[in-house]
C-alpha cells in the first residue's frame, strides 16, 4: 500500500474512527484502525475504519492519491497522535507499507510504526449483503432514507434520557420505530421519557433494491446509546441522506455526502454514490417499556414559556440545590401569568427565581422537578417557545413542542 | 419438711457456688459499713472461704440468729422494701450458707470487749463461745456442699471457681473505692485496692492502669433528661438520678461482656434496659458482637427502682426505665462523640495497653493515648433555675456532696446522701475525708421547699449558668484541629494524610459511608442529636414513570407493610403490584444521584427486613422488659430507630465511593474536611474503623530516632 492523503481529512476521520476503537484490548490487534486503499477506473479511495464488539465505523476519504492499493492495519492510537504531531505546514501526507511495517511521511518528519497483518482484524459487518439481499442471516428487515438533519434531530432529542447505568438493560438504548412514513424515536431512564417524531420523505423506488417491499415494513429496534452518540458526530449537510438499514440484530447507518433522490438505478450501495461514512450497531436486546401508557392524557393546565427564559431560570435555580435536595419548585399563578421557581440547599441557602408566562390556562399549581431533567431537554430544541401541560403535583408533567417532541417528567416530593 | 431441707432448698437459690458465697458475705460486710474487707480463699473457695471485714459486727446475743434465716436487721417492715438502700435484705444469706457448709461465724461489735463465735454444720448449731479478734466480723466457710454431694459435683476447677471468686471481688469493689479490698487465694494476694479511692482511681485499678487512655469519662443528671418543657413533668415524675462512668473506645471492645462494669446504687446489675442504651450508645462505633468495656455507675432515688426481682439481685426494676434509658444513651453518645477514636498502629515494644487488646480482640492496633477528654467537667450539676423544686433541692445536694477541687464524683458519699436507710458507719471516720459536708444527715430526697432553701447553695441563683458537659469536654480536650494537609490516595481505596499526632491512613469507603449516614441521620431526625428521634424530617423523593417491579415473599411483603412509615421518610415508596410483586414508585434522590438501582436495593432491603424481623414488637419486648406506657413509648421510638438506623446503614453504604474508585483532588480534600466535621468519625456505621493512626513518636521509634 502506498499513498498520498488530506493529512486534515485523514485525521478527521482517524479521529471519528478511534472513537469507536478500545482503547486498551487484551489483543493489540484490536485496539488498531484499518486503513484500505482502493483504486477504482482511476479513483482511489481510503477508508478508515474501526471496531469493538458492539459498534463499527468506516469512513471513506477521497481526497487521496493511491498509487499503490493495499491495507494497513495500524495502532489506532498513534495514527492519531503522529496525524495530529505533523507540522500543520504538511497538507498531505504519505504512507507506506513495508512489510510489518508502516511508514508515514509528512513535511520533515519521518515515522515508522508497526503494522499488524490485516487477517488479524475482525471482520466488518456487511452493509452490502445487508440491504441488496431480500433474505438470508444478514438481510435487512428494513430499510429507509431519512435526511441527515432529520435524523439527527431525533437522536438529539431523546438520546439524553437515556439510563446511564441500569440493569434494566432495555433502556439503555433508544426506540426506534419506523411505520410507512412515520418514524419516531423514545429514550426513558423510568423518571422522564423523550419521545421526538418525524415523517420520512417519499421514498425512492428501489432504494432497497431487491427487498421485497423492506423499505415499507413496520420495524422497531432499541438502539445502544453509544452508536447514537457517534451518530450525532458524523451528520454533515442536513439536506443530505442517510440510508438506514435494520436487520435481525443490527443497524447500520450509511451517510452520504447528497441527496438521495429516487430512481436512481439500482446500485445497491446508493444509486452509484458511496457511502461517506458507515456505521453500524448490534441492537440491543429485550422490550422496551409500554411508553404509550406512561404519556398522560388528562391534562388541564396549560403553561408556554420561552425557551431561553426557562433555561435560564432553571439554571439559577438549580445553584441552590445539591444532591441530596435536588429539586427545584415550580408554583405556576394564572393570574399573574408567572411561574415561580424556587429551591433550597439545606445548610446552604435558597432561591427564588420569577419569570413571565406567554400564557397559562388553568388552576394554579405547584410542582417540583429535578432541574436536570428540565435542562436536558431545553438544550435539545432549538424552538424558542415550549409548552408544559400538567395535571396534579404528583402527576407527570409533560413538555411538549410542536408535534415532534414530547417528553413526560414525573415530579420530585420536595421535604416541606 | 425439715428446716435443713428447707434452708438447702433455699440455698439452690443463692449459693450456687463459692462466688455467691463471696458475694453474700461481702455484701453483708458492706451492709454492715465495713471500711476494709478482705476475702481468702483456698482451693478456689471450695475448701475455705474467709471474709474479713471491719463493720459493726453482731452482739453475742444475736449470732444466733445471723445463722437464722429471714433473720435480718436490714429491714423490718414492708414499707422498707420500696426503698432499699442495703445491699442484702432478704435475710436468707448467711442460713443458707450455713446450711450446705461448715460455717464459723465470728464478731465483735465496738462497745465487746471480746468476740464471740459461733459455728453451724449442716443442721446442728453449736453456742456462741468467746473467741479473740479485732472489731468486726469474721465469716469462715468451709467444705462447701459438703452434705449436698450432687451440688459439689457440679463445682468446677479451682481455678475456674477462684476466677469467679475474684470477678464477684472486683465486681463488688468497683462501686466501693472508699472501701478497702483484698483478695487472697491461697495464700497469694490477688488483689489489693486501698481504701478512700476516687471511683475513677478504683476503676483503674481494677480495669488495669494501661486502659487509661483508651476510657472515657462520662457523668450526668437527671436534670438533663428533663430537657426543655419537661421541667413541669419533672415536678412530679422525675426521680432524681445520677451518672458517672468510663466509657472504653472501640479499640478495646471485647468478644464478651467481661469488661462490662455496670450498678445501680452501688449494686452490680444485668439489665436489659441498661445493656440496650449502651448498646445503642455505640451503634456504628463497634462491630455487631462485640461488647464495649466501661464502668456505669447510676445513683437513684431506691424508691425507683425495684431490686427485689430475684433472688441474686441482679435484675432491676425501674419505675421509669425511659429515663434510665436516655440518660445512659445520651451520655455514652455524647462522650464518644467527643472523644478522638482513630486506632493506632501497634509500636514494637508493644505497651501494656496492645497486650489487652490482644487478650481481648486479636487486633493489632492499640489506641491513640493524648486525646481522649479529660476527666468530668464540673458543670456536671447544672443548676436549673426554671425547674421545679424538688429538682433544685435534689440538684443542690448532689453539690453538697460533690468533692471541691476534685472533678470526680464522691459516690459513696452520694449514695450515703440518698440512701437515708443504709447503715451509719461504725466510726463516722469512714469516707468524711472526700466528703466536705459530712453526710451524717442525709439529704431528703422529696424536699420541702424550706429545707431546700436552708441549703448553702440557691440553685437558682447560687450557681451561675455553666455550658452542657458536653461544650467544656470539647473544650478540654486536644480536638483535632483542620491542620490535614493534602492526601495521597493509594491503591484508589486508601487516603494517606497527616494531623499533628501522626500518620493517618483511612479507608475511603468507611470514612464516606460514615459521612453520608451522618448527613442521612441529620436530615431524618433534624438537629436535635440528643439521641431522640426527635424533627421528622424526610428525604427528598423521585417518582417513577411506572413503578420499577420487585418480586416479593409473603414475609417480605409484611415487612414492606410495617416499614412503610419509616421508608417514606426515606423516600421510599412502594406500591403493592399484586400478588408476589411490589413496584418502587418512588425513590430517594441523592441514591439515584448515586446510581443506585432501586429496584436491587428495595429487594435486598426487604429481604433483610424479613429474615430479621426488622420492626417486629419481637424486637421492642427483648430490649424493654417491662411494659408500661412509657416503656411501650419507649420501645416503639427504639423499633423505629431502629429500623430507620438499619436502612440508613444500607444507604450510606450505596451511596458512599467504593474501595477501587480513584478520587480527584477535591474529591479527597472535600472527604477529609468532612472528616473533621462529623461524629463518630473513626468508625464505619458497621464499626469497622475508618482511619488508623501511626504516631509521630512510633515513626521516630522505627527509624531509631529516640
Amino acid at each position: 500500500m502506498k499513498i498520498i492523503a488530506d493529512r486534515a481529512a485523514l485525521m478527521e476521520a482517524a479521529n471519528l474512527v478511534a472513537a469507536v476503537v478500545p482503547a486498551r484490548s487484551p489483543s493489540p490487534a484490536l485496539s488498531c484502525l484499518k486503513l484500505t486503499a482502493e483504486k477504482h477506473g482511476g479513483v482511489g479511495t481510503l477508508t478508515v475504519a474501526g471496531t469493538d464488539a458492539e459498534a463499527s465505523l468506516e469512513m471513506t476519504l477521497t481526497q487521496v492519491d493511491v498509487s499503490q492499493p493495499g491495507v494497513a492495519v495500524v495502532s489506532a492510537e498513534k495514527l492519531k497522535q503522529i496525524l495530529g504531531a505533523v507540522a500543520e505546514g504538511a497538507p498531505t501526507i504519505t504512507m507506506e507499507l513495508d512489510g510489518d511495517q508502516c511508514k508515514i511521511t509528512g513535511s520533515h518528519a519521518k515515522f515508522r510504526i508497526f503494522a499488524f497483518p490485516a487477517g488479524d482484524y475482525p471482520p466488518f459487518p456487511d452493509f452490502a449483503a445487508a440491504i441488496g439481499s431480500a433474505t438470508g442471516p444478514g438481510a435487512a428487515r428494513s430499510t429507509f432514507i431519512h435526511s441527515a438533519g432529520g435524523l439527527l434531530a431525533l437522536v438529539t432529542r431523546t438520546v439524553f434520557a437515556t439510563a446511564r447505568e441500569t440493569s434494566r438493560y432495555a433502556i439503555n438504548g433508544v426506540l426506534l420505530k419506523r411505520d410507512g412514513r412515520k418514524i419516531e424515536m423514545v429514550a426513558t431512564d423510568g423518571r422522564r421519557l423523550a419521545l421526538s417524531r418525524s415523517t420520512l420523505k417519499p421514498q425512492p423506488a428501489g432504494g432497497g433494491a431487491g427487498g421485497s417491499g423492506g423499505e415499507s415494513t413496520p420495524v422497531s429496534c432499541i438502539i445502544p446509546t453509544r452508536a447514537l452518540n457517534l451518530l450525532t458526530r458524523l451528520a454533515g449537510d442536513p439536506e443530505a441522506s442517510v440510508r438506514i438499514a435494520v436487520t435481525d440484530n443490527r443497524v447500520f447507518f450509511a451517510f452520504y455526502d447528497v441527496e438521495l433522490k429516487g430512481k436512481e438505478g439500482k446500485d445497491a450501495s446508493g444509486g452509484g454514490q458511496s457511502p461517506r461514512a458507515i456505521l453500524s450497531s448490534t441492537l440491543v436486546e429485550g422490550t422496551f417499556p409500554p411508553y404509550e401508557d406512561v404519556i398522560p392524557k388528562d391534562h388541564d393546565k396549560k403553561a408556554t414559556t420561552g425557551r431561553d427564559e426557562l433555561s435560564s431560570a432553571v439554571r439559577q435555580a438549580s445553584v441552590l440545590t445539591n444532591e441530596e435536595s435536588r429539586g427545584i419548585r415550580m408554583t405556576f399563578s394564572g393570574k399573574n401569568k408567572s411561574v415561580r421557581l424556587s429551591s433550597r440547599a439545606p445548610e446552604l441557602g435558597d432561591s427564588e427565581i420569577d419569570l413571565g408566562l406567554t400564557a397559562y390556562e388553568g388552576e394554579d399549581l405547584t410542582i417540583s422537578f429535578n432541574p436536570a431533567f428540565i435542562a436536558d431537554a431545553l438544550r435539545a430544541v432549538p424552538e424558542p417557545e415550549v409548552m408544559w401541560e400538567f395535571k396534579a403535583s404528583n402527576k407527570p408533567g409533560v413538555m411538549k413542542v410542536g408535534a415532534e417532541f414530547l417528553y413526560v417528567i414525573m415530579p420530585v416530593n420536595l421535604p416541606e | 419438711m425439715s428446716p435443713l431441707l428447707a434452708s438447702q432448698i433455699a440455698a439452690g437459690e443463692v449459693v450456687e457456688r463459692p462466688a455467691s458465697v463471696v458475694k453474700e458475705l461481702i455484701e453483708n460486710s458492706l451492709d454492715a459499713g465495713a471500711t476494709r474487707i478482705s476475702v481468702e480463699l483456698e482451693h478456689g473457695g471450695i475448701e475455705l472461704i474467709r471474709v474479713i471485714d471491719d463493720g459493726v459486727g453482731v452482739p453475742e446475743h444475736e449470732l444466733y440468729l445471723a445463722l437464722t434465716a429471714h433473720a435480718t436487721s436490714k429491714i423490718a417492715e414492708v414499707g422498707d422494701l420500696d426503698a432499699i438502700a442495703t445491699m442484702g435484705f432478704r435475710g436468707e444469706a448467711l442460713a443458707a450458707i450455713a446450711s450446705v457448709s461448715r460455717t464459723s461465724f465470728r464478731s465483735r461489735p465496738r462497745t465487746q470487749v471480746a468476740a464471740a463465735e459461733i459455728s453451724a454444720e449442716g443442721q446442728t448449731l453449736s453456742p456462741p463461745r468467746p473467741a479473740g479478734g479485732p472489731p468486726g466480723t469474721s465469716v469462715t466457710v468451709r467444705t462447701l456442699f459438703f452434705n449436698t454431694p450432687a451440688r459439689r459435683k457440679f463445682l468446677r476447677t479451682p481455678q475456674t471457681e477462684q476466677g469467679r471468686c475474684a470477678d464477684v471481688v472486683r465486681s463488688i469493689a468497683m462501686a466501693q473505692p472508699n472501701v478497702a479490698f483484698t483478695l487472697t487465694c491461697d495464700g497469694r494476694a490477688l488483689l489489693d485496692l486501698p481504701p478512700n479511692q476516687t471511683a475513677r482511681e478504683r476503676a483503674l485499678d481494677i480495669l488495669g492502669r494501661e486502659l487509661e487512655p483508651e476510657l472515657i469519662e462520662i457523668s450526668a443528671d437527671a436534670l438533663d433528661t428533663l430537657g426543655t418543657g419537661g421541667g413541669t413533668v419533672g415536678a412530679a415524675g422525675a426521680s432524681p438520678i445520677a451518672l458517672w462512668g468510663l466509657v472504653g473506645t472501640p479499640a478495646v471492645a471485647r468478644a464478651t461482656a467481661a469488661g462490662q462494669f455496670v450498678y445501680i446504687n452501688g449494686r452490680p446489675v444485668r439489665d436489659k434496659v441498661l445493656q440496650h442504651a449502651l448498646k445503642e450508645g455505640y451503634r456504628g462505633l463497634i462491630e455487631p458482637g462485640r461488647q464495649p468495656t466501661c464502668v456505669l455507675l447510676v445513683e437513684m432515688d431506691p424508691g425507683a427502682v425495684d431490686v427485689n426481682v430475684h433472688p441474686a439481685k441482679s435484675e432491676v426494676r425501674f419505675r421509669d426505665s425511659s429515663v434510665v434509658h436516655g440518660l445512659v444513651l445520651r451520655s455514652v453518645r455524647r462522650g464518644l462523640a467527643t472523644a478522638d477514636l482513630t486506632p493506632r498502629v501497634a509500636g514494637a515494644g508493644s505497651t501494656a495497653g496492645a497486650s489487652w487488646n490482644n487478650r481481648a480482640s486479636g487486633s493489632a492496633f492499640e489506641s491513640s493515648p493524648a486525646p481522649l477528654g479529660s476527666p468530668a467537667s464540673p458543670a456536671l450539676f447544672r443548676p436549673a433555675p426554671a425547674r421545679t423544686i424538688d429538682a433544685a433541692a435534689f440538684a443542690s445536694a448532689f453539690r453538697e456532696v460533690r468533692p471541691a477541687g476534685n472533678a470526680s464524683l464522691n459516690f459513696p458519699a452520694l449514695r450515703e446522701a440518698l440512701a437515708p436507710t443504709r447503715l451509719a458507719p461504725p466510726s463516722g471516720d469512714a469516707s468524711s475525708e472526700n466528703v466536705p459536708s459530712p453526710s451524717a444527715s442525709p439529704a431528703p430526697l422529696a424536699d420541702t421547699p424550706a429545707t431546700a432553701a436552708s441549703l448553702p447553695t440557691v440553685p437558682s441563683t447560687g450557681a451561675t449558668p455553666v455550658p452542657p458537659a458536653v461544650g467544656s469536654m470539647q473544650s478540654d480536650a486536644p480536638e483535632i484541629e483542620e491542620s490535614l494537609s493534602p492526601a495521597l490516595q493509594v491503591f484508589n481505596s486508601y487516603l494517606i494524610t497527616q494531623d499533628e499526632h501522626g500518620v493517618l491512613i483511612i479507608d475511603q469507603h468507611a470514612l464516606h459511608e460514615r459521612v453520608m449516614y451522618e448527613r442521612l441521620l441529620a436530615r431524618i431526625v433534624g438537629p436535635d442529636q440528643r439521641g431522640e428521634p426527635g424533627a421528622v424530617g424526610v428525604l427528598e423523593r423521585q417518582a417513577f414513570l411506572a413503578p420499577v417491579p420487585v418480586a416479593v415473599t409473603q414475609r417480605q411483603r409484611e415487612a414492606a407493610e410495617r416499614l412503610r412509615p419509616t421508608l417514606e421518610r426515606l423516600g421510599i415508596e412502594l406500591d403493592d403490584l399484586g400478588p408476589g410483586g411490589m413496584g418502587v414508585r418512588a425513590f430517594t434522590s441523592l441514591l439515584l444521584e448515586r446510581g443506585v438501582e432501586p429496584g436491587e436495593f428495595v429487594a435486598d432491603m426487604l429481604e433483610r427486613a424479613a429474615e430479621e424481623g426488622w420492626g417486629t414488637e419481637g424486637k421492642a419486648a427483648n430490649a424493654m422488659p417491662q411494659p408500661s406506657p412509657i416503656d411501650a413509648l419507649v420501645g416503639e421510638r427504639v423499633v423505629v430507630e431502629a429500623v430507620l438506623h438499619e436502612v440508613l446503614d444500607m444507604m450510606a453504604c450505596k451511596a458512599a465511593v467504593k474501595a477501587g474508585e480513584r478520587l480527584s483532588d477535591m474529591e479527597l480534600a472535600e472527604l477529609l474536611a468532612l472528616r473533621q466535621r462529623i461524629e463518630r468519625s473513626s468508625n464505619c456505621p458497621h464499626g469497622r474503623p475508618t482511619s488508623i493512626r501511626l504516631s509521630i513518636r512510633e515513626l521516630e521509634k522505627r527509624f531509631g530516632r529516640v
